[in-house]
């Protein structure tokens, strides 16, 4: 089963200095800057995912790329934007989305079939998925009262641009891979898009709208839509990453995935926030007190002391610094977190997770590039540079991981 | 521990109320016995204090500047001493209206720091950096008044405050000549500024006296627009090929060609909109020089392993574009049943990337992909139907 990394212009920048927390003036955003897949020297994805609502930008999701960053991956192709001749790893397929949570409260997608192909073509992807219009409700009993007009009417456009997608993929003998999307409000339903783009000649199908599904729901859509699978029919999945169950996704099917969740949770998660073969730890929170809003307001009004906040945060810094030194001891970091915590928060809720970790220190275990070359800066929640850092590392771990599962490697 | 230091200082007498001290002190010195004062609401809504919070980003740019080869910081700080602060007069040499002596400033850090005899109502940033900076000292000059009124803390902390910025175009204008370590953002600016002064001075270039600055006022293209094409180009586009010696002389002189060569085919190949005020054309308003950018990067891109285009290949490349292009009269036609006057292009992001996309898209339907080419990925696409 192969794993799909969505782009969201996730990098790093290597002239980044942890101590001194400065970077080199001449620094050019994403020139300069690193993709996982240019920090790892071994895999930790099977492809990179592009959604076209990413790189436009719709309504209220404004663009990850700049006016000319976007033009330059229009002109020169995802391959080259994205460096890919530079991996080591071996190929990097690319697939192309419409990225249709973008605009999901509108009536109708924004963009054409026409648009979509073009785009598609334009950067040169190997794999594009059919224009869709994302379904979200998970409501099995419509099956018997009928679902809400406009879920179905959802349906069916997905379904009539899915035809439209593939007739202007074979009329014009595009470069690329088509897949249709599946889309639906109960298992039934599902089965019924996927007989439904089968026919129309799909032999690879994305299935949308499973995020916020619970698990035993998504098995259910599956078994509902293996009952109607051709057998060269492969599944993707859109957004999900199920580690538990990838080998029963696999009996169903289930050929790719993708999910960002490795890499955000890093940064967004409120505990499991770095990644082990075996569980997940909580990172430790030193809040930048500039990048921080919350204590910014704070101050600017008058309400919290400034110095006093830089204090309390550098003392946290110098605390790591010298437990990483063995210099310190564990209470002693955990007294420094807890007086800024308090500080900033108003309680120190995070003390008995930061012992843990700091006490097992498992960064010190672990044998990917990040690790072995950031030391304890990629427990630090704080900053992009370290948290996307934690991110990469943990999109490591995980595609790690799911070999284990899938038997594909020692682990 | 109590000290006391003694500041030699000239006393500058003003107006009939108002007595000034100007002196150089350490910068490192002054938080011993000077503070901010904090702008907040006290529980019953009274206001105290006047200062804002530190930017730390802004301090880092006066850091690394105060870290730097050999840097000078001219201007002032202000500081507002209350009456502990005594001025000691020499015997000697005086004016009607000044005379030097000593600042005799008491330092006692045991205080609360909103104690201290002195407040900083000017210069917060700048002695926030040289606190910080990895140097042993650097002493700046300082003008001083004393008073116990905060009043007139705060009248002269809005003084000082609301001067009128240079305008940035001004700025942009007289960069090229300094060679000083600048804030980031005007070193990024750099490059772009000193390409535009050439292609709006030099006698070869296709757009000398056209660009409006603080010096030609009589040109036609706003300033901004052509920076915004050049930084757009020098991040993404050719120009950024090109600029990988760090822009040294010729570097500078061959992006310089390409920017002429490309220039001169736009006033070639639309002779009829060229030279065109914006508001009867938009072929040199914001939207058009950015989006003609964009085709300059993209006619670049399909010449790249034949070298640099000419501006005779230039030409030859945008002249099938003059066809659907709508600098000064009708109607674009963006597909989709999406037209849009041609006054109606404004300059604007989203304006921007319609025109820029549009024209990039046309291009490479008439140009690139009709041309047989090596690129496997570049299939064409049919016309929609």
């Amino acid at each position: 089963m192969r794993y799909f990394l969505p782009d969201s212009q996730d990098l790093v920048d290597p002239s980044f200095d942890f101590d001194t927390e400065r970077r080199l003036a001449t620094r050019q955003r994403q020139r300069d800057d690193l993709y996982a897949h240019e920090v790892f020297t071994e895999r930790a994805y099977d492809g990179i995912l592009v959604s076209k609502g990413i790189v436009d930008g719709f309504g209220a999701t404004t663009s990850r790329y700049t006016l000319a960053q976007r033009q330059r991956l229009l002109r020169t192709g995802a391959p080259d934007f994205f460096r890919l001749s530079r991996v080591k790893w071996g190929a990097i397929p690319m697939m192309g989305d419409c990225g249709a949570f973008t605009y999901v409260k509108e009536e109708k997608p924004p963009y054409t079939v026409e648009d979509l192909a073009s785009f598609y073509v334009e950067c040169g992807f190997d794999y594009g998925i059919s224009l869709d219009h994302v379904i979200l409700a998970y409501q099995p009993e419509w099956d018997q009262t009928g679902a809400l007009a406009e879920m179905q009417e959802r349906q069916e456009l997905t379904l009539s641009l899915a035809q439209n997608f593939f007739d202007l993929h074979q009329r014009d003998a595009l470069p690329f891979t088509p897949l249709g999307v599946a889309q639906g409000w109960s298992p039934r339903s599902y089965a019924r898009s996927l007989k439904e783009l089968q026919r129309i000649g799909y032999r690879y199908v994305a299935v949308g709208g499973m995020v916020p599904l619970k698990t035993h729901e998504i098995l259910a859509t599956l078994r509902e839509m293996n009952c109607v699978r051709r057998d060269d029919t492969r599944l993707h999945l859109l957004g999900i990453s199920r580690i538990e169950t990838v080998q029963d996704f696999a009996r169903l099917g289930v050929a790719s995935f993708d999910s960002t969740a490795p890499l955000r949770q890093a940064f967004k998660d409120g505990k499991d926030n770095f990644y082990t073969l075996q569980r997940t730890y909580t990172a430790v929170r030193i809040p930048q007190v500039e990048g921080n809003p919350k204590l910014q307001k704070l101050i600017s009004s008058g309400k919290l002391n400034q110095e006093r906040a830089r204090e309390l945060e550098k003392a946290c810094l110098e605390a790591m610094r010298r437990f990483d030194a063995g210099e310190v001891k564990v209470d002693h970091v955990l007294e420094r977190l807890s007086r800024y915590e308090e500080f900033y928060d108003g309680e120190a809720s995070h003390q008995d997770a930061y012992r843990e970790v700091l006490e097992v220190r498992p960064w010190k275990h672990c044998p990917c590039d990040v690790c072995r070359t950031l030391g304890y800066h990629i427990i630090l929640f704080r900053g992009a540079e370290r948290n996307r850092r934690r991110g990469f590392h943990n999109t490591w771990v995980f595609y790690r991981r799911l070999q284990r599962e899938l038997g594909l490697a020692a682990a | 521990m109590n000290e006391t230091l003694r500041i030699p200082a000239i006393e500058v007498k003003q107006s009939e109320r108002r007595t000034l001290y100007t002196f150089a002190v350490d910068g490192k010195l002054v938080h011993r016995f000077a503070t901010i004062s904090r702008i907040r609401r006290s529980e019953d809504g009274n206001l105290s204090g006047y200062q804002r919070p530190e930017v730390l980003s802004h301090i880092e740019e006066i850091r690394n500047y105060v870290e730097s080869e050999s840097p000078m910081v001219p201007n002032a700080v202000v500081i507002a001493f209350d009456s502990r602060v005594r001025f000691e007069p020499f015997a000697g040499p005086q004016s009607p209206y000044s005379r030097m002596g000593e600042l005799v400033v008491p330092v006692d850090e045991s205080l609360p720091e909103e104690r201290r005899p002195g407040f900083i109502v000017d210069g917060q940033q700048r002695l926030a950096a040289i606190r910080d900076a990895n140097v042993a000292q650097f002493p700046v000059c300082a003008s001083g008044f004393i008073t116990d009124d905060v009043r007139e803390q705060t009248e002269q902390f809005i003084l000082v405050n609301s001067t009128k910025p240079l305008p940035k175009g001004l700025i942009y204008e007289l960069l090229p000549n300094t060679d000083a370590q600048l804030p980031s953002l005007l070193s990024r600016r750099k490059l772009p500024s000193l390409l535009l002064t050439r292609l709006n001075t030099r006698d070869s270039s296709p757009l000398k006296g056209m660009i409006q600055t603080a010096t030609t006022p009589g040109g036609i293209i706003k300033d901004n627009s052509i920076l915004k094409m050049l930084e757009n180009s020098l991040s993404d586009g050719v120009l950024y090929r090109m600029n990988q010696a760090g822009g040294d002389e010729l570097e500078v002189e061959q992006i310089l060609g390409v920017l002429f060569s490309f220039w001169s085919a736009v006033r070639e190949v639309f002779s009829k909109e060229w030279g065109k005020k914006p508001k009867d054309s938009r072929l040199l308003h914001g939207a058009g020089v950015v989006s003609l950018g964009f085709l300059m990067d993209a006619i670049s891109e399909r010449y790249r392993n034949k070298g640099l285009p000419t501006k005779d290949q230039f030409a030859k490349d945008l002249s099938p574009l003059k066809e659907l292009c709508r600098w000064s009269d009708g109607y674009w036609d963006f597909g989709q049943n999406q037209q849009r006057k041609w006054d109606e292009i404004q300059n604007t992001k989203k304006d921007i990337a319609l025109l820029s996309n549009h024209l990039v898209i046309q291009y490479k339907a008439l140009v690139w992909n009709r041309a047989p080419t090596a690129r496997g990925r570049q299939l064409e696409l049919s016309p929609q139907a």
